[in-house]
């Protein structure tokens, strides 16, 4: 069964026009990434999902069931920004969130352990990664059916993102759904079985990490790292601090060409590898637009 | 409607509130403060004051008098300081400088008139700077002579009477001594003490502190608190949960009655302690303290609501809040208040039920008296209450 459809989902604020008919269908038991630039449109589909944020037009089917205060039970929600009261302790703040769903008392338990939270510390004085540990505790009290995430890792340091994905692994190795919106290239393609590329309102390219990935063209990738001046100026170069990422179908020949070229401005190249292309480079591809 | 969302709402927001230290101290502890002021500086019967009197004596006949204006006392304290001025125009310097309360002029005709059994007549000029102190001065310097004036009288009447008694027939002069007692003294006062229970003055402090409580503390717990939950985005994560948002409001609703009514029930215990007195309130007392609260409920979370913003919400409250405390004879007694403000203790919801709270739990007027007020003032709340409720559900439908 499908966990959700969307069919040509639209919203704007004012005169602008932030969802331009969003079409999408997530199966159950698969994390769905939607990957996109800030600005993209991810949160706004994520707060209409979750929030009750009214759209102008569009179809929602949560599922099969149409989107509405009912089928809030069967979507557990963690926002990107921190939803726990300070004041209060990791149980207390899980026992609200127990109440506002009607979750069973036991559950505030069973999160505790699963989640490896203090329970009597004040929320106040948790860590990035352990606030964003409670915050997904809080998503998942009711035991809901699809979870969803926006920008699960945002501000975490490498052990707490890694610490983040074993949970959300863990939830999709239970049976359940995940959507999760993300920037993070890295985070979709460790993830997710399936990721919507959003660009501008639209949903520029849906299928797995691989379908996506021939979506380059079969291309490589050149990356060359080092003091890189006047890189801008070289055709098809992205250039991102010290980095430099050129796609190209022949890169036996292009990779000389690409040397020299730097070697003439000045550069001085510390690294040089022949890559598949990534999430990053399709995004670029296929909307000519840097996911940052 | 979700119960033990309710329910859960409640208690959050209690164990929030207990554990915030300002919070605690701006609901619970200062309106102890603020009680303890008010009801130690007017809460007892103030003492007999002095008056500083110039004197100026046109003749020499009115020394006896100015002597005994001297010798006056009220509970062992002197009612005048008596000085003596030789000119009526120095005298009004000094009260002009504000060093006298009041000038007394006696003309030089004062023996003389007195002892012919002629009248005379007194001047006095009174310190105005300060009304209260003008009428305290008027009153006692009123009451001196008055007291004078009988006396006289009384002695003017008992040389007559003798004097009658001499020259006329007993017959006469018993149908002419009623007349002539009714001339000297038309009318006569006498104080005496109720008996049965004794009304302290810090009552009316005690439910001015009650009505200050409902101007801000609750107007403020409910109108911030619940912009906070918008501004840090928790109000959006409880609108994800199956909870409506009538259920957050309904919970907030219920934890600031919750935390005013526990903060009232604690200066009911503190008053007892402290002042030895307290307001038990009946069944309709609480109504009208509910109806009040309700009012201040829904004039804050309104103001909440339209400015949207915690800072300006505050400024305000603060801004309407500061006015009525006064003009609606919230803190002070509406006797004392100008006419043009008289309207605001009338129709103002929360000054109205709260003169209401105060004539039926301090001066105990029949609970009938009291009780038609109550459909109107529970109407005025009701509909406050629902113009914020109205702007809530715009506010949270608008949430970006």
């Amino acid at each position: 069964m499908k966990a959700l459809i969307v069919k040509n989902l639209r919203k704007s604020y004012g005169e602008t026009e932030v969802l331009k008919g969003i079409n999408l269908e997530v199966e159950e038991g698969e994390i769905f990434a939607l990957l996109g630039p800030n600005g993209a449109g991810k949160t706004t589909f994520i707060r209409i999902l979750t929030e009750g944020l009214a759209y102008d037009s569009g179809e929602i089917l949560v599922f099969g069931r149409p989107l509405s205060k009912e089928t809030a039970t069967l979507i557990g929600y963690c926002p990107q920004e921190s939803i726990a009261y300070e004041n209060l302790t990791v149980r207390e703040n899980l026992e609200f969130y127990a109440d506002l769903y009607n979750a069973p008392k036991e559950r505030v338990d069973e999160v505790i352990r699963e989640f490896n939270l203090p329970p009597d510390k004040r929320a106040g004085k948790l860590s990035g990664g352990q606030m964003k540990r409670l915050n997904l505790a809080t998503a998942i009290l009711h035991e809901p059916k699809i979870l969803v995430l926006d920008e699960p890792s945002a501000g975490l340091d490498v052990p707490s993102r890694r610490e983040l994905w074993k949970l959300i692994l863990g939830f999709r190795d239970e049976g359940k759904t995940v959507v999760m919106a993300t920037h993070y290239m890295e985070e979709a393609e460790r993830l997710a079985d399936r990721v919507a590329i959003i660009s501008d309102g639209r949903v520029v390219a849906v299928g797995s990490v691989e379908e996506l990935k021939k979506l380059a063209g079969g291309e490589s990738v050149i990356h060359v790292e080092g003091i890189l001046r006047g890189a801008e100026s070289i055709p098809g170069a992205i250039v991102k601090g010290n980095a430099l990422r050129l796609r190209t179908p022949n890169p036996r020949e292009e990779l000389p060409r690409l040397i020299e070229a730097l070697l003439k401005r000045g550069s001085e190249i510390r690294l040089v590898k022949v890559e598949e292309p990534t999430l990053e480079d399709v995004f670029v591809k296929l909307t000519g637009r840097s996911l940052e | 409607m979700n119960v033990r969302a309710i329910k859960g709402i409640l208690r959050k927001d209690l164990i929030e509130i207990r554990r915030e230290k300002t919070t605690v101290f701006w609901i619970i502890v200062f309106p102890m403060i603020w009680l303890l002021i008010m009801g130690g500086i007017w809460g007892h019967t103030s003492p007999p004051v002095t008056l500083k009197v110039g004197v100026v004596a046109q003749g020499s006949g009115a020394a006896p008098i100015v002597s005994a204006m001297g010798n006056v006392t009220l509970d062992g304290r002197h009612l005048f300081r008596v000085i003596e001025f030789k000119s009526e125009r120095s005298a009004l310097k000094n009260l002009s400088s504000g060093k006298l309360d009041a000038v007394v002029v006696f003309p030089a005709t004062f023996s003389e008139n007195l002892s012919r059994g002629l009248p005379v007549e007194v001047v006095v000029y009174y310190n105005r700077a300060d009304p209260q102190e003008y009428q305290i001065a008027k009153g006692v310097i009123e009451g001196f002579f008055s007291g004078f004036s009988r006396e006289l009288a009384e002695r003017r009447e008992g040389v007559l009477i003798e004097t009658l008694e001499r020259f006329l027939p007993e017959n006469t002069t018993s149908r002419l001594i009623p007349l002539i007692e009714g001339t000297a003294r038309p009318l006569s006062l006498e104080e005496k003490n109720v008996s049965g229970r004794n009304i302290s003055p810090v009552l009316f402090f005690l439910a001015g502190v009650m009505g200050i409580q409902f101007l801000f503390a609750t107007m403020s717990l409910i109108g911030n608190g619940t912009l906070r939950e918008i501004e840090k985005g928790t109000l959006r994560r409880i609108a994800a949960s199956p909870t409506t948002a009538w259920d957050f409001l309904i919970g907030k609703l219920l934890s600031t009655t919750v935390v005013i009514f526990g903060s009232i029930l604690g200066l009911i215990a503190f008053s007892q302690l402290v002042f030895g007195s307290t307001i038990f309130p009946s069944l309709l007392g609480w109504v009208l303290l509910l109806i009040g609260g309700a009012f201040s409920m829904g004039l804050g979370l309104a103001i909440a609501m339209l400015t949207r913003n915690v800072r300006a919400t505050s400024l305000t409250i603060n801004l309407v809040s500061w006015p009525m405390m006064f003009l609606a004879g919230i803190a002070v007694p509406p006797s004392t208040l100008p006419n043009w403000a008289r309207p605001f203790v009338d129709y103002f919801p929360l000054g109205r039920a709260l003169k209401d709270f105060r004539l039926l739990e301090i001066y105990h007027v029949s609970p009938s008296q009291v009780a038609p007020d109550v459909p109107w003032l529970l109407a005025a709340s009701l509909a406050v209450l629902i113009l914020a409720a109205l702007t809530y559900a715009r506010t949270v439908r608008t949430l970006e």
